[in-house]
């Protein structure tokens, strides 16, 4: 009897210390995994960027990471001025990425009575073939209110290379001389 | 690659405080009653500062959190060859202890070897030599000292049962 009792006490602080046990390894995992699964972020340089091309307008500024543009465009009075080839984006990397365009600001600004002077600023991105792969379009309707356009969907640059962007303006038939539009785009890179 | 952060031995050690008491729980009398709940009392102290080294992650150096870490793996591993230790010299339970030696002690201290020189290789130079020497000769001796103990007559001895007191 007394045997059972000795015995029936051991086991039941083993099942404590057991459970304890259980419990203290249980948590120390938990928070060691955690731990592990804290999220960490390293900033390197886009693999895509852009780059200026033969046909880069004076006075523009090409971000210090390549991954913004802020381009001075000119446009003549009821003619197209066309940029043939103002601007690159570069692939620098050994495989392949997605980028599409973002429009960040344009200046004159919607509401500047400047901004009736010009019809439409054209942006299309052309593969090394030359093929359109995506536009990216600016438009006033003759008004004092700029139409941005909508940021692109992904493409796909291959490995080490480099598409072109080409530019169109077009103004309106008496508009002013000496105006300059300023539009700075950005490179998302996936 | 993943980091491999230096509460890493800090969990190791945990558990061997773990396993330590319930080791010294089942052979009853052989051991102080208190000595099953101390070592509980400080696998929840290495839960604590798990607890609060995961608080103060991003300011503390990583220099400082491996030693904390590496101190705290260091008095979990001495506990067992202490109560390894403890069985073989001070109770002279010979079979017992080998048994001890070479399931629990070597095992630990083997293990806590390929940590210490795994997170060298992934941090750079962040521990020195001396840590890794004693280590690897602690690792070394436990080896040599589990093929002497552990002879042919000492297996068999093993699976019969018996125990052997001298």
């Amino acid at each position: 009897m007394n045997l059972k009792k000795i015995s029936s006490k051991k086991s039941i602080t083993l099942l404590t210390l057991i459970l304890a046990s259980i419990l203290i390894s249980t948590a120390s995992a938990a928070v060691y995994y955690s731990m592990i699964a804290q999220p960490a972020v390293t900033i390197t340089a886009a693999p895509i960027v852009f780059a200026q091309g033969n046909d880069w307008p004076s006075d523009s500024t090409l971000g210090s990471n390549g991954t913004w543009v802020s381009l001075a465009l000119k446009a003549y009075p009821n003619a197209t001025l066309a940029y043939d080839q103002p601007l690159n984006v570069s692939n620098t990397d050994s495989s392949s990425h997605t980028f599409r365009l973002r429009h960040v600001s344009i200046t004159p600004a919607s509401g500047n009575s400047q901004v009736s002077n010009f019809t439409s600023i054209n942006f299309v991105v052309e593969n090394t073939a030359g093929t359109a792969q995506a536009s990216f379009n600016y438009t006033t309707g003759g008004t004092t209110t700029w139409t941005t356009p909508s940021t692109t969907s992904y493409l796909t640059l291959p490995a080490g290379t480099q598409w072109i962007i080409y530019v169109s303006t077009v103004a309106t038939a008496g508009a002013n001389s000496g105006i300059t539009a300023n539009i700075q785009i950005s490179v998302d890179v996936e | 690659m993943t980091q491999l952060p230096p509460e890493v031995f800090t969990l190791i050690g945990i558990n061997l405080f773990l396993v330590l008491s319930l080791l010294t729980h089942l052979l009853g009398n052989r051991f102080p009653k208190a000595l099953p709940y101390i070592y509980q009392v400080a696998a929840l102290f290495g839960l604590g500062y798990l607890v609060a080294s995961r608080g103060y992650l991003m300011q503390a150096e990583e220099s400082t959190r491996f030693w904390y870490s590496f101190a705290y793996l260091t008095t979990a591993l001495t506990s067992v060859v202490a109560a390894n230790f403890y069985v073989a010299a001070a109770k002279r339970l010979w079979t017992i202890a080998k048994a001890w030696f070479g399931a629990f002690s070597f095992p630990s201290i083997l293990v806590a070897v390929f940590f210490v020189f795994q997170y060298d290789s992934m941090q750079g130079s962040i521990i020195s030599l001396t840590p890794q020497i004693g280590l690897a000769v602690l690792a070394f001796a436990a080896g040599i000292g589990l093929t002497v103990t552990f002879s042919p007559a000492t297996v068999k001895m093993l699976r019969r049962g018996k125990e052997v007191k001298q």
